[in-house]
């Protein structure tokens, strides 16, 4: 059924014609169309104006340096693996040793409660920070990703 | 803000880039890390711009690039080398906005909110040619009810008219077969054009 500007084609054809996107055939009809029907020319011209201002606005984008998107190498995922369990034998045996030699190198109370409150609370904090550490890599989004 | 201003709004690809994709998704694979971050550095900004486009907010965008990005990453393994990176990546981005409506219960139908607040990610052109003030002004306005459009509609007018994606490859990131990109982008930009006018009658 003709339009009444005597388009006999799908509207839909000028959005088409705009992108380049019609084959040979329905490339003719609208273009013949538009050759004598200003106003699927003007759809056309407007089509064309929002495209052209759509494909030309330029946006803030972030800094190279604000992305942390990389994911984590298999070596890299191996030596966290390995790191933490290290590092907390460590702590473990230190703190102990620490306290084990300082008791016997001492009979002063005082000495002996300043060695016990310095060890419990260097335990306390590194265990705290390993806690916090294993809670979060439970629910990190980005615990695969290269921080 | 921590941001600096992109070059030109869609870079498209062409098929020398899309032979180094295919390389560099090979080289991925394969476990180079040099790869990736060569991936990462050459689709992460239309990825974003893609995300900024659908939410209209900058942290969010953000969130949901690096979730994409991550997802690319874990997921490249079965990926096709010999099909399009950037189809692929923002197929993951549209999910992962999609992903957060639902936790947000907004529908892909809502607008984006504010609809300044897309404009105001708009970079500030240099002074020169580009700098004409109607243009500024015309390309405001678009952005402006391009926000006010429903997410569905505006999504498939940014993969055409911004990220200047093929109808083959909208079809590919919307899940819609090809036959019906055609009039489905006609009767978004349709909306879009009476949305204009009706600004233009308002302004």
């Amino acid at each position: 059924m003709p339009e009444p500007c005597g388009r006999t084609f799908d509207e839909a054809l000028l959005s088409g014609y705009v992108d380049r996107a019609l084959v040979q055939r329905d490339e003719q009809r609208v273009r013949v169309h538009l050759e004598r029907c200003a106003r699927c020319r003007a759809v056309v011209d407007d089509l064309r104006a929002v495209r052209e201002a759509t494909m030309t606005s330029t946006f803030e984008t972030p800094r190279d340096d604000e992305w942390s998107e990389a994911p984590r190498t298999e070596s890299s995922r191996l030596l966290v693996g390995l790191g933490w369990p290290l590092a907390t034998a460590w702590a473990v045996i230190l703190i102990g040793y620490a306290l084990w030699g300082g008791w016997q190198e001492t009979e002063n109370l005082v000495e002996r409660l300043l060695l016990l409150g310095g060890a419990t609370g260097f335990g306390l904090l590194f265990f705290g920070v390993l806690l916090d550490r294993l809670k979060a890599a439970k629910t990190d989004r980005y615990r695969e990703v290269h921080k | 803000m921590n941001t600096v201003m992109v070059e030109s709004a869609a870079p498209a690809m062409v098929a020398g880039d899309a032979e180094s994709d295919r390389q560099l998704v090979d080289q991925a694979k394969a476990g180079e890390p040099t790869a990736c971050d060569a991936l990462a550095r050459r689709h992460r900004r239309a990825a974003y711009l893609l995300a900024l486009q659908l939410l209209g907010n900058r942290d969010d965008a953000m969130d949901v690039t690096q979730d994409a990005m991550l997802r690319f990453f874990t997921t490249l393994k079965s990926f096709d080398a010999t099909r399009r990176v950037q189809p692929w990546l923002f197929t993951i981005v549209r999910n992962q906005v999609r992903d957060l409506w639902r936790r947000r219960q907004r529908r892909p139908g809502d607008d984006i909110g504010e609809s300044d607040a897309l404009v105001g990610q708009l970079a500030t052109p240099q002074p020169g040619p580009e700098a004409d003030l109607q243009r500024r002004e015309l390309k405001a306005r678009v952005w402006r009810a391009l926000a006010a459009l429903p997410a569905e509609k505006r999504e498939i007018i940014v993969l055409r008219d911004f990220h200047d994606l093929s109808y083959s490859d909208i079809a590919q990131v919307l899940g819609i077969p090809i036959g019906t990109v055609m009039s489905r982008l006609h009767g978004a930009r349709r909306q879009l054009r009476a949305r204009l006018e009706e600004g233009g009658r308002h302004a």
